[in-house]
């Protein structure tokens, strides 16, 4: 494993801040067949991704030390550094989402030439991209990929192979237009996004069933011969938009859930209470049967916010 | 007059509720839309629209014998109603930028719903004013921001009796300013966050005012000369240069915001924390005006210090 800071700035006190990327690459000089990266930490409360690479790392060690890969893995464990020291979604400094500066021009800061920097870096040692996100505080999620309508056709494929329990293509919003995801698939660089369980937390069943997946998905690709590690990934429930359900909450109050991500639900069946200003718990049913992937977790809930989203669609 | 535009439940508390404030009426006459605080920490466009109400307030209650009102104004004052009550910039609970909420949803959390109500009420308006601050660490000097630069955004800037007017380049981040671009709109950027610069405000003020006569929706009965030929300077992206830290350290600055300054003139420089030793000292690269400067002075490398409009390819627009 080569490691490489892609990205350095020197901080007024303390160390400098630094993006590394590390690469398993051939061991002769063959030219690789597929560069594959895997992307974590965009968001610093979003801990699953580091977890997952830790553990691809302890494997990709291994195969390498058997010349069992073929092409190129690069893993960014760490892409906004400062964030994930302070365990804070946003970069602290600045108080800026990173993932909504790709494509930014207008302004020059040190986030924005961090996400330039990341942007072309992987754009110059990529065939693909997987970007890893948790949720975050608000929402349990099943593990999964999402894609945008416009790049179904090329992504489905490969996310099958990444032993996620669903795919949601959903529809194109202007907001994802300065999403790291949206810019490679843009700059035609299959990208995928998994979102996977909630931030600040590891939950160890999802990131190794993630772990399967993605030694999979580099088998298939022929980046790595993953031999002894490969093993049988499950088929996913593929959603499209009119697939999915989701339930909002049309008071405010605290949500006490009642169920868990990952349940086939019933129409009718209870997901929780949510308790009003006036203490009456409301209860919260399911509008329709199908598998519950998205749960509220923080309790605290406004009107509008999301409480439940629910795949409606047949067994995968 | 204030009027309550939407009304949130929260989960234990009074409900939030988001109020505009109107004058006049939209029949047959412009419009002109104000929003102010998107960001809870922009005090200098909440003192502006309170002060703009006050004013709009005396007109209609027959206060000021010398103006009519003759076309509507809308304005909102405060938007990011949770961030001003924490004295915040983002959306406490969530870190949300209520200005990338845009469009939003009615049946959507609350920014969402905010987002979609102020939309709602300001999209049909002819004008629209965007009041904000520079972004966190810096101050701005007054000046336009736009999308586009044709004649109707060239004559509001006149009217308006601001000098400066920058042209944006389009942003992949979706914000009012692009929802408002089927109407003439500009975002109106002075001074930093959380910092109220009065005389500013009041210069500001008056130009709303002299735009408002120009445009026909306030009538002055003294029948004032309005001033065609005040300058305004017109910038495209390409004359932008931002100056960037080779280092880290304390930044302590030597020059204001909204000066002119010369190609070689120092900026200021850069002090390591430890020994106070100078690490690098900033030099203009072009003469420019300056339109941006760095005020908090712990700065990393690579950050912006300043940015200067450069004189070269602009030109003066007098029509």
């Amino acid at each position: 494993m080569l490691s490489k800071c892609i990205f350095s700035v020197k901080a007024p006190a303390g160390p400098p801040v630094e993006i590394i990327r590390h690469t398993f690459s051939p061991s002769q000089s063959a030219k690789p067949t597929q560069r594959v990266s895997l992307v974590t930490g965009l968001h610093g409360d979003e801990l699953e991704g580091l977890y997952i690479c830790h553990r691809l790392i302890e494997t990709l060690k291994k195969l390498e030390e058997q010349n069992a890969v073929k092409g190129e893995v690069h893993i960014y464990p760490a892409v906004n550094p400062q964030a994930l020291e302070t365990g804070t979604r946003l970069w602290p400094f600045f108080s800026t989402d990173i993932n909504r500066t790709f494509g930014e021009k207008n302004t020059r800061s040190l986030v924005t030439e961090a996400s330039r920097t990341l942007l072309e870096d992987l754009k110059s040692n990529s065939d693909l991209v997987v970007d890893f996100h948790a949720s975050n505080l608000h929402l349990m999620e099943l593990p999964q990929i999402r894609i945008i309508k416009n790049f179904e056709k090329k992504l489905v494929p490969l996310a099958k192979l990444c032993n996620v329990d669903l795919i949601w293509v959903h529809p194109h919003a202007e907001i994802f237009e300065s999403t790291l995801g949206y810019n490679l698939n843009q700059a035609k660089v299959p990208t995928l996004v998994i979102e996977s369980g909630i931030c600040l937390r590891i939950h160890k069943n999802y990131c190794e069933q993630i772990v399967l997946g993605i030694l999979n998905l580099l088998h298939q690709t022929e980046a790595v011969d993953c031999g002894e590690f490969l093993a049988e990934v499950a088929p996913a429930r593929i959603v499209q938009p009119d697939q999915v359900t989701m339930v909002q909450a049309q008071n405010a109050g605290l949500f006490v859930k009642q169920t868990e991500v990952g349940q086939i639900l019933k129409e009718g069946e209870k997901i929780g209470d949510l308790i009003g200003p006036d203490q009456m718990p409301e209860d919260i049913r399911s509008p329709c049967s199908g598998l519950l992937f998205t749960l509220r977790e923080h309790p605290l809930t406004g009107k509008g916010a999301p409480l439940a989203r629910i795949a409606t669609s047949i067994e995968p | 007059m204030k009027e309550k535009v939407l009304s949130i439940p929260t989960p234990f508390g009074a409900p939030l509720v988001l109020y505009k404030n109107t004058w006049g009426k939209s029949d047959h006459s412009e419009t002109l839309a104000i929003v102010s605080g998107l960001h809870g920490d922009h005090l200098n466009g909440m003192h502006l629209s309170s002060r703009l109400s006050q004013f709009l307030d005396n007109i209609v209650e027959g206060g000021d014998p010398n103006y009519t009102l003759d076309g509507q104004v809308i304005i909102f004052p405060v938007v990011n109603l949770n961030a001003i009550q924490s004295g915040s910039r983002l959306w406490p609970y969530d870190g949300m930028d209520m200005d990338l909420a845009f469009p939003g949803n009615p049946a959507g959390e609350t920014t969402e719903a905010l987002a979609s109500a102020v939309l709602k009420h300001t999209v049909n308006a002819d004008w629209g004013i965007i009041l904000q601050s520079a972004l966190p660490h810096y101050e701005d000097a007054p000046h336009i921001q736009t999308l586009k630069m044709d004649g109707s955004i060239k004559k509001l800037a006149r009217d308006l009796k601001i000098e400066t007017v920058r042209k944006l380049q389009p942003s992949p981040q979706v914000n009012l300013s692009s929802h408002w671009q089927d109407m003439v709109s500009v975002t109106l950027s002075s001074g930093s966050p959380r910092t109220l610069n009065l005389p500013q405000c009041e210069s500001l003020f008056q130009g709303i005012v002299n735009f408002m006569q120009a445009e026909g929706i306030l009538k002055d009965r003294r029948k004032t000369k309005s001033d065609k030929n005040f300058p305004t300077r017109f910038y495209q992206p390409e004359n932008e240069v931002t100056v960037l830290a080779d280092t880290a350290g304390m930044f302590l600055h030597e020059v204001k915001v909204g000066t002119l300054i010369q190609e070689g003139q120092t900026i200021g420089e850069i002090r390591d924390l430890y020994s106070g030793k100078r690490l690098e000292e900033i030099t203009a690269p072009a003469d420019g005006f300056l339109v941006t400067l760095r005020q908090y002075p712990i700065v990393y490398e690579k950050e912006s210090l300043a940015t200067i409009l450069t004189t070269k390819k602009s030109w003066w627009d007098i029509f």
